[in-house]
């Protein structure tokens, strides 16, 4: 939506109040949380982001972003009176972070110095247009020494653009949609289906994750819980095999270990 | 938007798909001919680099090559950046491959 459409449909005051999204109808203040959140993204997520009109949230893949954090090269810097721009290629596009200059500020020039052209950078801000045009109003731009932060920044945002499809890797299932990563610990779906849902071992893979949380919800005890009992509660299928390497994966990792002798295991805490 | 300005991070074994447009391709430089240049990319597979900047030598480690596929082993080079000595290649390939993988490509890369 262009500025000039935006004024035209009769002013803020009119889309504020009547916006069946906005105050009174928005659940629980989803809107707030999810403003003070931070979400690694690519470029092209950022282009392809969409907003209602100019005072909605932004949304990419109908989730809403607060503050999002790229990582790329600096095409350009081009310092002007109030404020410089950078543009910032990652490969995915292009866009622009535009920084406002303080220059009163000796703090800035420490932050915001030597950034220079053909630069890896991180740039962390807030998503937003002037005119027809998108940008970064960046709050923070640092150099990126080491180049695996590029790949590590791909996978991140990888990774948590499928824990918002997806939910948190517990296998608790979907979040409801809008849910950011700061709020699905608090969120009213997740916190009724499993109160483990995100506990220490929410990395393992399924069996592994079972098996340390059973041993955990049983009484504490020196000889800790015999491999039948284990299987007994995972069941899977009668399958000794799995479980067997599940448990030496376990073991491997510190997580779990064998008491008194190679049947019975209790949970390193 | 900027649809224009994509360089897709790619290994050799993706260059058949990107031919004609513009890629960026981490590898070690093998061999240095002039303005010609043999390098590995992060798959093991060998990419000729064509309009080699005289400023890389070997010395330098591994670079992402920013450049035009020619054909299906061969970038003609624009623009360069020093990636250094030390990079884990296994990662780069494994980015790489989740990049081009097709629930993310299209959302997420181009």
């Amino acid at each position: 939506m262009s500025q000039s459409d935006y004024y035209a449909n009769g002013g803020g005051g009119f889309i504020q109040g009547g916006s069946p999204f906005s105050a009174s109808g928005s659940p629980g203040g989803a809107r707030k949380e999810s403003s003070h959140s931070l979400r690694p993204l690519t470029i092209a997520q950022v282009i392809k982001a969409t907003q209602a009109h100019t005072d909605a949230e932004w949304m990419v893949d109908d989730a809403e972003v607060g503050q999002v954090t790229l990582v790329g090269h600096v095409i350009s810097i081009q310092p002007q009176a109030t404020n410089c721009v950078y543009w910032i290629d990652d490969g995915t596009g292009r866009i622009e972070a535009r920084h406002w200059v303080d220059s009163s500020s000796e703090e800035d020039t420490g932050k915001w110095g030597g950034i220079d052209e053909s630069m890896c950078v991180r740039v962390t801000g807030s998503l937003k247009t002037f005119g027809q045009k998108r940008y970064v109003n960046a709050t923070h731009i640092r150099a990126s020494q080491d180049p695996h932060e590029i790949y590590f920044h791909i996978l991140e945002s990888i990774a948590v653009t499928l824990m918002i499809d997806r939910g948190p890797p517990s296998g608790s299932g979907a979040i409801g949609i809008g849910s950011t990563l700061a709020d699905t610990n608090t969120s009213a779906y997740t916190s009724q289906s499993r109160p483990t849902a995100t506990d220490q071992f929410s990395h393992l893979p399924p069996l592994q994750r079972s098996i340390a949380r059973f041993i955990l919800q049983q009484p504490s005890t020196d000889e800790g819980i015999h491999v039948a009992a284990i299987a007994r509660a995972i069941g899977t299928a009668g399958d000794a095999q799995k479980i067997s390497d599940a448990l030496d994966k376990l073991m491997d990792e510190g997580l779990v270990y064998s008491t008194i002798d190679d049947s019975h295991f209790n949970i390193s805490t | 938007m900027s649809s224009d300005h994509i360089s897709t991070r790619v290994n050799s074994a993706r260059l058949p798909d990107f031919v004609g447009k513009t890629v960026r391709l981490a590898c070690k430089p093998i061999q240095l001919n002039g303005d010609m240049a043999i390098v590995q990319a992060s798959d093991g597979g060998e990419v000729t680099i064509r309009a080699m900047k005289p400023d890389i030598n070997t010395e330098d480690g591994y670079l992402e090559v920013v450049g035009n596929v020619l054909d299906a082993t061969t970038i003609k080079m624009l623009s360069y950046t020093i990636l250094g000595q030390d990079l884990d290649m296994k990662l780069v390939n494994d980015t790489i491959e989740l990049i081009h993988d097709p629930r993310f490509y299209t959302r997420m890369f181009a």
